[in-house]
């Protein structure tokens, strides 16, 4: 195998792997601050494309319309919080667990109903021909899932560390009682977690629509995709996320080009029990366990 | 008081057992029969699922995939080998159990979500696998021509059969699992969902004990899926897929924890919701088709609206009205 | 106390209310599609269906639905079979085989119904044979699985073109343009691996090897790793098999990947959304599938010419959008039955209405001309094929 093709095997792996980083950064945003795996994520994924499109048929310019649905899915996740979780916020996290995986259910069958079982087209963010690099192509959304990952983690790292309120998430994720206790208010900390990684999610379906074209029921596979690789890479942590969305996506292709594109999911997921057998705090996760 | 609550529970099981058993002698409408048979089986797994989740404290994502390891073992057995059919299913059960003990071994030692996951990814494992072993599950177009249950000579071939069969087991996982309960392992369990701390330190081997139940959660749907398998004659990958083992996790949530004959009526109503015409009969077909339309939506919302407002499911409904008192309603 | 349970009660309450109310406007929409033609004394012909119209098929299901609801209508206005107004009870087996048995013992058990059209998917088809068997019932199977009818049942009859006719004309669309070595891709779902199966069975007898063969899953995002696995073999052509949105997504990773290969695809990517979807990454990509893309290619002088006008100007006006092909394997499936029924005498079994089936002789529908025989349960030939090509985004034919 040439070292072009080599590099497009990485690329395609990068790729997809950041799209996986971007759900996996939503994920570990609400375990962070509540504790809890957040099942609905994938549906969010799903809410950014859907509703994008669905702005660009109302005629709104695609810029307007690529932030109405990121938006608009921000609200959804806000909402949700609100009517479902708050209500039961001093339960448990299976409790809070179940909630979520209802509200999946009701969120992918609900924009059936509404836009219908078919699969809908974005158009692409910057036109053009693909860029080729040392004898490798890249298209153009490429970039723009890239720089927005980026854009994310840095984001996501700036408020964990250096803002008040990134802190105040911090205290939750360690023990809500305490904070509350310490005067923070954790319920507007879980409803702008919810929010926030409704955001990510809002993004990651809006700048993968124009690759693979967007439908009601996407939302489940890259939801157990996301949710692998923030374990992958080791819950809380957005540095860990994008590691692990990244190592994901490049095993799924690098077994493509050694193994077989049949078992590449297999192999996978396979990888991914390995780690959370042989070490379940992730790639990067803190190796505190939680003591038993 | 005591004595007479637990007597009225005992005739209204008996009563309830009575009427499940008249059904086939009431009734010879194929349909019906079959959609019963159906609620049965799912009634199996949900037993299992009822001690894993409501007594020990676990879910799992997963169960789909054990289902369909019970079913796959016995009906490739029976199809290609001529194995007899009691075998088979005991094959399924085991394959499942022993999948099961694999995954629960490693994956147990950690806390709630990463079993979640652990379990979800052997589902997702298993639907690619169902797919592709073509030489034994017939990969895509499934595997049919399975035969019906048989001992020796003796075949059950008629809906009614089948259906007393089903419901037969169905009832020595509830009346086994609702025996465990009540013994030292199933104080444990409750210990177990209560605090894990408190039962560590009351002396409980805790990963033992998830183990052991979660092996047998796995079994009980090996032999559902072992039975389901033989009842409808024909199996592919898309019934086995992630989105049942959600249903049937739904169903114990939804009928509540610590309980396990609020589970089994949930079982029952979700799994009829899928059958309108089962559940209500005479309905037009017009209404009947918005029902099916919404059926995810309804168990969606279902599912949210019981964990809001009754958080130990229909079964502390009951169980408050009757005590009088509000019982462990945070239980989980 | 109470407080709190307010508090929890409000916001479950708009939640609820906002679903009852949809809920309430969906059964309206519903109920104002009910068929007449009750005006008739004789009792109704029942026939059943068993479609997708939710799960994965559920975009399949709904033209089904749409073109029986809407024939029916056409069927009765002109006085039903031999004076007997057709009745259809459809339902739903939300594209899993259990369900679609059940809904095929409730038909059979409950509704009483004289032959069944469908199931929309092929696991489905297959699930329903053992109560089609045991109950003696005709069924027309609108899924296109090859296993539908190459595992022979004489009661079961299959609309869409399978994939043994389209692979083989396919081919000797690649052996008439000088292709000797392809790449075959194809999902692991029921209809690629189906696909991909009778092409590798079927390559060497037209002198085309497969030099490269990768596969992905329905639902997948990205196919750049995959094709560049195609772009190292020596491959002269690359021939897909899907019918689903992955279809769009190979054309635009082989543009991304400058891949000049001429690109192959099949009657699974007639529809309208691949064609957006893949933009302009679709052109020049051509796919065999039946003339009603493009009704001209019947012969505009021909009886089919006429039947599938008609049947796109009604469809088009009433639901707002042309009909597919799936829309027209139903239509094609309900008339096979209908046809049949006029052509029987007062009060015919189920079994003479299957043997009429299978007698059926130069039937003009939607997919093709259909001629059953003992042997051939899906009836068309080569002849109802046409290659097409993706030009300018929308579909022209493709002459050799």
């Amino acid at each position: 195998m040439d070292s072009a093709a080599l590099l497009q095997f990485a690329i395609a792996g990068l790729k997809n792997g950041a799209i996986y980083a971007l759900v996996a950064l939503g994920f570990t945003l609400v375990f962070g601050s509540t504790g809890i795996i957040n099942f609905a994520q994938g549906e969010f994924f799903m809410l950014g494309g859907m509703l994008a499109v669905f702005f660009v048929r109302l005629g709104l310019p695609l810029p307007i319309a690529v932030i109405a649905g990121v938006l608009a899915t921000a609200g959804i996740g806000l909402a949700f919080e609100r009517l479902a979780l708050r209500p039961r916020r001093d339960s448990g996290p299976l409790v809070l667990i179940i909630i979520t995986i209802g509200g999946s259910m009701v969120m992918k069958s609900l924009s059936r109903h509404v836009f219908g079982g078919s699969e809908l087209s974005l158009p692409a963010f910057s036109e053009g021909p693909s860029i080729v690099v040392a004898g490798a192509a890249i298209e153009r959304q490429a970039f723009w899932v890239w720089g927005l990952t980026i854009i994310a983690v840095v984001g996501l790292t700036w408020l964990y560390s250096k803002t008040k309120f990134g802190r105040s998430m911090r205290a939750c994720s360690l023990s809500h009682e305490a904070s509350r206790l310490m005067g923070i208010d954790t319920a507007r900390i879980v409803m702008v977690s919810f929010g926030l990684a409704a955001v990510l999610g809002g993004i990651a379906g809006v700048v993968v629509a124009p690759l693979t074209q967007t439908s009601f029921d996407v939302g489940a596979r890259i939801g157990v995709k996301g949710f692998a690789a923030a374990i992958l890479g080791g819950l809380g942590n957005p540095i860990a996320a994008v590691v692990g969305g990244l190592t994901l996506g490049l095993v799924e292709s690098m077994s493509i080009a050694f193994i077989s594109s049949t078992y590449k999911d297999v192999i996978a997921l396979v990888l991914l029990l390995l780690v959370l057998f042989v070490r379940p705090e992730g790639i990067l996760g803190r190796a505190t366990r939680e003591k038993v | 008081m005591r004595w007479t609550r637990r007597r009225l529970g005992i005739t209204l099981l008996g009563v309830m057992g009575i009427a499940i058993a008249a059904v086939p002698f009431l009734t010879d409408d194929r349909y019906l029969l079959k959609v019963l048979t159906f609620v049965g089986v799912n009634a199996i797994v949900v037993a299992g699922l009822a001690l894993l989740f409501g007594y020990a404290g676990q879910i799992s994502l997963g169960h789909a995939a054990f289902f369909g390891l019970g079913a796959y073992m016995s009906a490739y057995l029976t199809t290609t080998h001529q194995t007899p059919w009691l075998l088979a299913v005991l094959a399924g059960t085991g394959i499942a159990a022993a999948g099961g003990l694999l995954l629960a071994l490693p994956s147990l030692r950690l806390k709630g979500h990463y079993l979640a996951m652990a379990t979800l990814g052997f589902n997702e494992i298993m639907s690619v696998l169902f797919v592709e072993l073509r030489g034994i599950t017939g990969g895509n177009n499934g595997l049919s021509g399975i035969p019906f249950p048989s001992i020796g000579s003796f075949v059950i071939d008629t809906p009614a059969g089948i259906y007393l069969l089903v419901w037969g087991v169905a009832a020595l996982a509830f009346l086994g699992a609702a025996n465990l309960v009540r013994t030292r392992p199933g104080r444990a369990m409750r210990a177990l969902h209560g605090s894990e701390l408190g039962a560590v330190a009351s002396g409980v081997d805790t990963t033992r004990l998830k183990v052991q139940v979660f092996a047998l959660s796995a079994a009980l749907a090996g032999l559902a899926g072992a039975l389901y398998a033989h009842a409808v004659g024909f199996i592919s990958p898309t019934q086995f897929s992630l989105e049942f083992s959600i249903l049937l996790v739904a169903m114990v949530v939804v009928g509540g924890t610590g309980s396990l004959v609020g589970p089994f009526f949930a079982a029952v109503v979700l799994t009829l919701l899928q059958y309108v015409h089962a559940l209500i009969p005479g309905l037009g077909n017009d209404v009947a088709s918005v029902i099916q339309d919404w059926e995810v939506d309804i168990s969606g919302m279902v599912m949210i609206l019981t964990v809001i407002f009754l958080p130990g499911g229909f079964a502390a409904l009951v169980r408050r009205k009757r005590i009088g008192v509000a019982v462990d309603g945070e239980t989980v | 106390m109470t407080g709190k349970w307010l508090q929890r009660m409000l916001p479950a309450t708009v939640v609820l209310t906002l679903v009852v109310a949809s809920l309430a406007g969906c059964s309206q929409a519903d109920s104002s599609s009910d068929e007449g033609g009750e005006e008739t004394a004789k009792e109704p012909y029942t026939i059943g269906a068993v479609l997708s119209l939710s799960g994965t098929y559920a975009g399949l299901g709904e033209p089904e639905k749409n073109t029986i609801e809407m024939e029916l209508e056409r069927i009765n206005e002109d006085g039903g079979v031999n004076g007997h107004p057709v009745k259809v009870v459809i339902e739903d087996d939300a594209t899993d085989p259990a369900k679609a048995q059940a809904a095929t013992v409730r038909l059979i058990e409950q509704v009483d119904v004289l032959a069944i059209i469908g199931a929309t998917g092929t696991g489905q088809t297959m699930g329903m044979r053992g109560d089609i068997d045991r109950a003696g019932i005709p069924q027309v199977s609108v899924a296109g699985g090859t296993v539908v009818t190459a595992q022979f049942d004489p009661l079961v009859f299959q609309t869409p073109w399978s994939n043994s006719l389209v692979v083989p004309f396919t081919l000797s669309r690649l052996r008439d343009a000088g292709i000797t070595k392809i790449a075959l891709m194809y999902d692991t779902g029921g209809f690629g691996a189906d696909g991909g199966d009778v092409v590798k069975a079927t390559v060497g007898e037209y002198g085309i090897s497969v030099v490269a063969e990768q596969t992905f899953n329905p639902g997948d995002t990205d196919m750049t790793a995959q094709l560049t696995m195609v772009k190292g073999s020596d491959a002269e052509a690359v021939v897909l098999w899907n019918a689903g949105k992955e279809s769009a997504i190979v054309a635009k990773n082989m543009q991304q990947l400058s891949m000049m290969l001429p690109l192959y695809g099949c009657h699974g990517n007639a529809r309208a959304e691949f064609a957006e979807g893949a933009g302009d990454a679709a052109e020049g990509f051509r796919f065999a599938a039946g003339k009603i893309l493009l009704p001209e290619t019947y012969g505009t002088d021909s009886m089919s010419y006429r039947v599938a006008t008609d049947f796109v100007e009604r469809y088009t006006e009433r639901y707002g959008k042309a009909p597919d092909t799936f829309a027209g394997h139903a239509y094609d499936a309900l008339y096979l039955i209908v046809e049949a029924m006029r052509r029987l005498p007062e009060g015919f079994t189920t079994a003479e209405l299957r043997d009429e089936i299978e007698r059926t002789d130069d039937f003009v529908g939607i997919g093709g001309i259909f001629t059953f025989t003992e042997s051939d349960h899906n009836g068309m030939s080569e002849d109802d094929l046409v290659m097409y090509r993706i030009q300018d985004g929308a579909w022209v034919l493709d002459t050799p």
